[in-house]
């Protein structure tokens, strides 16, 4: 503002000074023209003055920088080689910490879309035989009657409707919740209102809410949508809004309704206060409660709850954890080693960086130690070698960027989607953020080592070596080693993760899931609507399905059962084994319960161990059967047949008659819950003695099952066109995706640690090549007076070895420290696994010494006479 | 000009315009041609001040806060800028005067030993 004024004034002036010197020659006799002539010769140059007077009101500093870049520019352009080696390893490192870092963002630090969420609390129930359970309806009206520490609370029911009438039947999902649900959030719909409190009463009108994709996808984005209606499960539901479009949730919601219309359709699952399926609380904390004592007051209601409910409650408690740590679910470890381990690789890349610069610095010590001796600033060459640091950095920065784009897409795939809870990766302002740091941070490590080295106030020995010729100072050769040394240190800490992590989703896959996974598909069914409501229409529905699917050409076998493993849906009952002492209400034991059909275990592969498996006879008119698995055998008949014996499901009353299930079978325990956690207690039981209207479709075929996908769709849609088939998936994609948060780990972590690996190799390659082309005269002497070549050899590769030597035990050192900290990821294995630190130490030691292979064949093959003579 | 006239005349020493600047000012505001012209005449012209170059020492010694700068009307009744020593610049003036001297003295007794010898 200021330059401005006074460029102003200073035309002004000019303008004023050429009138009077013209007017003075005009005085003096000359012509009117030859007198301005003259003015303007005797003024000058008046771009030059202009110029000079900018550059007086100009920031210095800034022109400064300027011309630093310049100059670092027209270094990094001069030596071509060096700037696209640095470039590239620099894009590399802060590319890897960019992408990274936009999962780190999109999983762990994207603000959620709610008012202050950091108040909001997610309230589990919780009981010892099984962990983090749902609640029931009345125990949440309980909590949110007593509860004082809580502002608010509001009840989310998960609710699924057959979406009828359009081009595919399809099976939708949504929340029921409490009215108070969404503005306890903080969120407005979209498009027309709220729910209002009278609809948390059972019977209210059925209305809804859609989700903005739903709008979009089915209603084209109707902007008079309000009023109109849609039918779900045969019912008309009248729409009152859209959600927003950038709503989030724990699960996928396309549709929203009050609790009372799901009250009214669930009246016992409202009523009854064992019935614990799929509802979640949401509470918002009172102003200045800590989350500590919210758990304190919510434990005591829980235990007086208990205590007056115990055929429901006993052994029942709480669990509440913060909103973000519900979205983050336990994806954070394997998110925090990633992050962790793409720093390691951009720390070796900079330790390259800084390495190279060394190398080149060497050649310009000279320059710099007389720039220096001359009278240089010392602190002014720093800034100038950092700017072209800075300078490569930022290169670096936009060709990582580039590499980050990629980089994410390939990571998206392999991101299991149910982790990122409807959080997108992308590059975004944060990401962008990020790099600008990470650019910054990084020009600073590589860059500053060797400019505070190359401007070591000793000058005078410095240009006493140079003066020699080929040597540089002996502190630049240990700052090398040194940073070669921690490339191997760091580069080993990321191999035994990954080594670790391999070796245990290794052990994870050799886990014997308890069924075999190949050729089975899976698809679910749900029959909702009215022709279903009686048991003979349900059990018919089936009957037919397996009767139309098992003559499909390709199929081996199919049945219908609950309770598909690693799907993460769960059916638990308490049941009652003929003669066992009774506990208390809590302590009764519960195992998952399969509702299957005659051929289940065939199809599925899960192998019976004793007696039979179901027939078509264990019918509605027959003995009431079960099976059990191998671990419910093991517990209940420890030293007896556990065939011919007896249990029932629920507890024992006074006021019905048990109703006994007779054990025909023991098959073998499978993993419902994940490979790497144990199984548990499962009973089974035949669908024609228990209707069903939700179960799972599995085919067996004889090829790749995923091709009879459409084939079984038309022949379900034959019998009813309108019924839904979702969740289609091969069991081997199951088991795929039950892994595939380890499996993410392992392949980043094993593409950072190869990574790793190369720029370390790198590191001790130029550092002992480096050392060979400086010691060449030594080596000549050394032969000349004799010594064998292989000593020679020896000499070099000992050299480079001692180096990678102290790197590995540093390495070993840390991660036998940072290890610990992924042991959750590991499976089968211990984060100080023996096998793996030395199978990692050998391999690097192996590299290593391939890296000193190459100097060390060159330093034998030195001539001394050329050697001496170059000197 | 011609040529035998320039070679007379003595290109100004680094910093030494500012100098003269100064001096010039402590007779009282004047605007820069002004200026120029009392440096020319007062060294009885063999200084030859090329005009432009006094523009950025004059802006040098404003940021300096050496010199003020104000609008006033020259003796034909134009518009013009007018400078003037602060008293910031006073102060300076006699310290680089004193410095010129001690310069000027210690060059001119290199130059001519004998005689300043003998001067003194």
């Amino acid at each position: 503002m200021k330059r401005k004024r006074m460029m102003e004034a200073l035309e002004e002036d000019i303008r004023h000074h050429l009138e009077r010197e013209t007017r003075d020659n005009i005085e003096r006799g000359m012509s009117p023209e030859d007198a301005r002539y003259a003015a303007m010769r005797k003024f000058g140059n008046i771009t030059h003055v202009k110029e000079e007077t900018r550059a007086v009101w100009s920031v210095v500093w800034l022109d400064q920088l300027l011309a630093d870049v310049r100059f670092g520019l027209r270094m990094l352009r001069k030596n071509p080689g060096f700037t696209a080696v640095a470039v590239l390893t620099l894009a590399l490192g802060i590319g890897a910490n960019a992408a990274v870092f936009s999962v780190v963002y999109a999983v762990l630090l994207r603000p959620l879309p709610y008012k202050e969420s950091s108040s909001l609390i997610v309230l589990n129930e919780t009981t010892p035989m099984v962990g983090t359970v749902s609640v029931s309806y009345p125990n949440f009206l309980d909590w949110r009657n007593q509860s004082r520490t809580f502002l608010e609370m509001a009840a989310v029911r998960g609710v699924g409707f057959n979406l009828a009438g359009v081009t595919q039947p399809e099976n939708i999902s949504g929340d029921a919740v409490s009215p108070t649900f969404l503005s306890m959030l903080g969120v407005r719909p979209f498009l027309g209102r709220d729910f209002e409190a009278s609809e948390e009463k059972a019977g209210t009108p059925p209305v809804i809410l859609l989700s903005y994709s739903l709008w979009q996808s089915h209603f084209a984005g109707d902007p008079n949508i309000v009023g109109r209606t849609i039918k779900l499960d045969d019912r008309s539901f009248t729409i009152v809004g859209v959600l927003p479009p950038n709503y989030r949730s724990l699960d996928k919601t396309d549709v929203m309704l009050p609790i009372g219309v799901w009250a009214r359709d669930n009246s016992e699952d409202a009523k009854e206060r064992g019935a614990r399926g799929d509802l979640v609380v949401i509470g918002r904390l009172a102003r200045g409660v800590s989350l500590t004592k919210a758990r304190a007051e919510m434990e005591g209601i829980a235990a007086r709850l208990a205590t007056e409910y115990p055929s429901s409650n006993d052994r029942f408690g709480v669990a509440l954890q913060p909103i973000r740590d519900a979205f983050v679910s336990n994806i954070r470890p394997a998110i925090l080693v990633l992050f962790g381990a793409v720093m390691f690789v951009l720390l070796i890349a900079c330790a390259n960086v800084a390495n190279l610069f060394l190398v080149r610095g060497a050649s310009r010590s000279k320059e710099v130690a007389l720039r220096i001796a001359l009278g240089a600033n010392r602190s002014r060459i720093i800034s100038q070698m950092l700017t072209e640091s800075f300078v490569l950095a930022v290169l670096g920065g936009v060709l990582g960027l580039a590499l980050a784009v990629a980089g994410i897409g390939g990571m998206s795939r392999l991101i299991p989607a149910d982790i990122l809870s409807g959080s997108t990766v992308n590059l975004n302002g944060a990401v962008l953020l990020f790099a600008a740091g990470a650019v910054t941070l990084a020009a600073f490590i590589f860059g500053l080592a060797p400019a505070l080295q190359l401007t070591k106030p000793d000058v005078q020995s410095e240009l006493k070596e140079g003066g020699r010729g080929a040597s540089v100072g002996a502190g630049q050769n240990r700052l090398r080693a040194a940073l070669a040394t921690a490339e191997i240190s760091l580069a080993l800490i990321l191999l035994v993760g990954a080594g670790l992590m391999m070796k245990s989703l290794y052990r994870l896959l050799a886990v014997d899931p308890g069924f075999r996974p190949d050729r089975v598909l899976t698809m679910g069914m749900n029959l909702r609507t009215q022709q279903y409501s009686k048991d003979p229409a349900v059990l018919n529905f089936w009957q037919q399905v397996l009767d139309k699917v098992r003559v499909l050409p390709g199929v081996e076998a199919a049945a219908v059962g609950t309770v598909v493993p690693l799907t993460g849906s769960h059916s638990r009952q308490d049941i009652t084994v003929e003669g066992m002492a009774l506990p208390t209400p809590g302590n009764y034991p519960h195992p998952d319960v399969h509702i299957i059909s005659p051929g289940f275990a065939e199809t599925l592969g899960v192998s019976l161990l004793r007696g039979r498996t179901f027939t078509e006879a264990d019918d509605e008119k027959a003995l009431l059967v079960g099976m059990i698995n191998a671990m419910t055998a093991k517990r209940f008949f420890p030293n007896e047949d556990p065939i011919g014996k007896r249990f029932m499901f629920g507890h024992p009353s006074a006021k019905n008659a048990p109703k006994w299930c007779t054990v025909v079978g023991v098959v073998s325990d499978t993993k419902l819950y994940g490979l790497a956690n144990p199984a548990r207690l499962e009973v089974y039981a035949p669908l024609r003695q228990n209707a069903t209207s939700e179960m799972t479709l599995l085919v067996k075929s004889g090829a790749d099952p995923a091709a009879l996908a459409s084939a079984i769709r038309e022949a379900v849609q034959s019998i009813d066109k309108d019924q839904p088939l979702f969740a289609i998936s091969t069991m081997k994609e199951l088991v795929s995706n039950s892994v595939s948060t380890r499996r993410m780990t392992l392949v980043l972590l094993g593409l950072f640690s190869g990574l790793a690996l190369v720029l370390g190799a790198i590191g001790i390659y130029g550092v002992i090549s480096y050392s060979v082309a400086q010691r060449t005269h030594e080596i000549g002497i050394r032969m000349a007076l004799g010594a064998p070549r292989r000593d020679v050899f020896r000499l070099v590769v000992g050299q480079g070895l001692k180096l990678a030597g102290i790197g590995i035990a540093i390495g070993i050192a840390g991660a036998l420290g940072l290890a610990r900290l992924m042991s959750s990821l590991l499976y089968g294995i211990s984060a100080t696994d023996f096998e793996t630190f030395a199978g990692v130490s050998i391999l690097l030691a192996l590299v290593a010494g391939l890296a000193c292979y190459i100097p060390a064949q060159r330093a034998m093959r030195v001539d001394p006479t050329v050697a001496l003579r170059y000197e | 000009m011609s040529t035998k006239e320039q070679r007379e005349r003595i290109e100004l020493l680094q910093g030494t315009l500012d100098l003269l600047i100064l001096r010039t000012l402590r007779l009282g505001h004047a605007h820069g041609h002004a200026i120029a012209k009392t440096i020319e005449s007062n060294s009885d012209e063999v200084l030859q001040v090329e005009q432009g170059s006094l523009y950025p020492a004059l802006h040098r010694l404003i940021k300096r806060g050496w010199i003020s700068v104000e609008e006033g009307t020259s003796e034909n009744n134009r518009r013009a800028k007018f400078y003037g020593l602060t008293p910031k610049g006073k102060r300076q003036l006699t310290l680089e005067t004193r410095k010129w001297d001690k310069l000027a003295g210690a060059i001119a007794r290199i130059l001519r030993p004998t005689k300043q010898e003998s001067g003194s």
